[in-house]
């Protein structure tokens, strides 16, 4: 518990159609488990996208707009509780409402990362309790993941899931929409092995099994959102541009790779070096690391935030790293061929030597 | 031979070449990051090739088209699977191996 009086506690925002009963929920809970302290509710929101990121404002706009909104849901709950217990106490001088935006300087990929920003941010500010939305889910669909309150768990504050009180009728529908996904995904995946079968009647029925065993594993992985269609055509465009470049990279450095494997003195001299690279978005950021890690050479060890961890196998293969070449070409896949223009990392500054560790 | 056929052969065996060079590779390099460098990416190189041959040999449409989906799989499996790897080994606190400190 804090060594200061004040009561803290953290609820994370979200978009959740539970919010507004989870505010109701944490005041509630401040009013009983706090009754004379003061209490200093934090609700943070953890950014899905990084401030540099071209949406960025937009969304941290909005995400100031909920939190207001929240603040005066604590405000009303406020005033209706105690002004039913005790109407003397001049209450919401009692409630602190403090709100903040965490996550804008990394990535946030995995509830795992999400739960780190909000954890830190806990550790920085002495929170006593999180109350967690049962509906809170930044990092999507990936119900495959362990679930925020878990990951929340982690630290040293307890936390606790509001209570879901919607009618029944809520459960029904948000379980339609999952079904229709295991649909599509089991639709697409049968008309896929059916169109590399032959067609016998076996193949209809192996095919079915298949594409069960598909959807039931991979529907809650499948992404909610996507981009749309006409900027998804234009990125598939490019990427036909980009792959016989990528496979030219691929062979030239393929060559050079085995020319050190099979040279007799074996001229290696390996070193992880690190990176920052100026593209955004999961996608970007996957693809990237998936061609450094396809050119020989080079192998992605680690990402977090925009920062690579690259093992690069010869001081070559570093320099055609450090001169950016694939990472100009996955920009102009993504952005088009102005944000190719960015400088290399080495001009920009953004390619670190030999990292400890 | 036809040049077709001419394809094929430089296909397998430009296939054969890197996927040797993978396992010399895997044999001599020091660690478990430059040995994943051989074992993921001239592998990757030498499969793709091997299937290629294979594509240009079947010439069925149907069988070209699987062959074709394998390419594509192998190309974003086998660097995930790398990294992964790497990865994995950073976590649990594995040294790189560098030139100046290794007598191998």
């Amino acid at each position: 518990m804090s060594d200061t009086d004040a009561h803290r506690i953290l609820v994370p925002v979200g978009d959740s159609d539970t919010l507004r009963d989870t505010v109701s929920y944490a005041v509630e809970r401040a009013s009983a488990a706090a009754p004379n302290r003061p209490v200093e509710f934090h609700f943070v929101v953890a950014a899905e996208t990084q401030s540099v990121d071209p949406d960025a404002p937009e969304e941290l706009g909005s995400a100031r707009e909920q939190l207001e909104r929240v603040a005066l849901w604590v405000e009303e709950d406020a005033d209706s509780a105690d002004g039913a217990t005790d109407a003397a106490d001049g209450p919401p001088d009692r409630f602190t409402v403090v709100t903040d935006v965490v996550g804008t300087d990394r990535y946030l990929f995995s509830p795992g990362d999400y739960a780190d920003a909000l954890l830190e941010y806990a550790a920085e500010t002495g929170i006593d309790r999180i109350v967690v939305d049962p509906e809170y889910n930044p990092a999507g669909t990936a119900s495959m993941l362990r679930s925020m309150s878990v990951e929340l768990a982690r630290g040293d504050v307890p936390v606790e899931t509001a209570p879901d009180d919607r009618p029944a009728q809520g459960a029904v529908l948000a379980r339609a929409a999952s079904l229709s996904k295991y649909l599509s995904v089991f639709v697409v995946s049968y008309l896929f092995y059916m169109s590399l079968s032959a067609w016998k009647p076996l193949d209809f029925l192996t095919g079915f099994v298949t594409a069960s065993i598909v959807s039931v594993v991979l529907a809650p992985v499948v992404a909610n959102r996507s981009a749309p269609l006409g900027l998804t055509l234009r990125r598939l465009a490019r990427l036909a541009v980009y792959a016989p470049y990528l496979v030219k990279e691929i062979a030239v450095a393929n060559l050079q790779v085995a020319y050190v494997v099979l040279h007799p003195d074996m001229p290696i001299d390996p070193e992880v070096v690190q990176f920052r690279a100026a593209v955004w978005g999961d996608g970007a950021v996957t693809t990237l690391a998936n061609s450094i890690t396809l050119t020989p050479g080079t192998l992605t060890v680690n990402v977090s935030e925009r920062s690579f961890d690259i093992h690069s196998l010869t001081a070559d293969s570093r320099e055609d790293l450090f001169d950016g070449g694939l990472e100009r070409a996955v920009r102009f896949v993504f952005y088009g061929r102005a944000s190719a223009r960015i400088p290399t990392p080495r001009e920009r500054d953004d390619a670190g030597e030999g990292r400890d560790g | 031979m036809t040049p077709a056929e001419w394809g094929i052969v430089a296909l397998a065996l430009a296939g054969a070449f890197f996927g040797g060079v993978a396992a010399v590779g895997l044999v001599r390099l020091p660690d478990v990051y430059t040995r994943s460098h051989a074992a993921s990416k001239s592998d990757t190189l030498g499969a793709i090739l091997t299937v290629a041959a294979a594509a240009l040999a079947l010439q069925s449409g149907l069988s070209t088209a699987k062959s074709v989906f394998l390419l594509l799989f192998m190309f974003i499996t086998n660097p995930t699977a790398a990294h992964a790897v790497a990865r994995a080994a950073q976590d649990q606190g594995i040294e790189p191996w560098t030139a100046d400190e290794g007598d191998d």
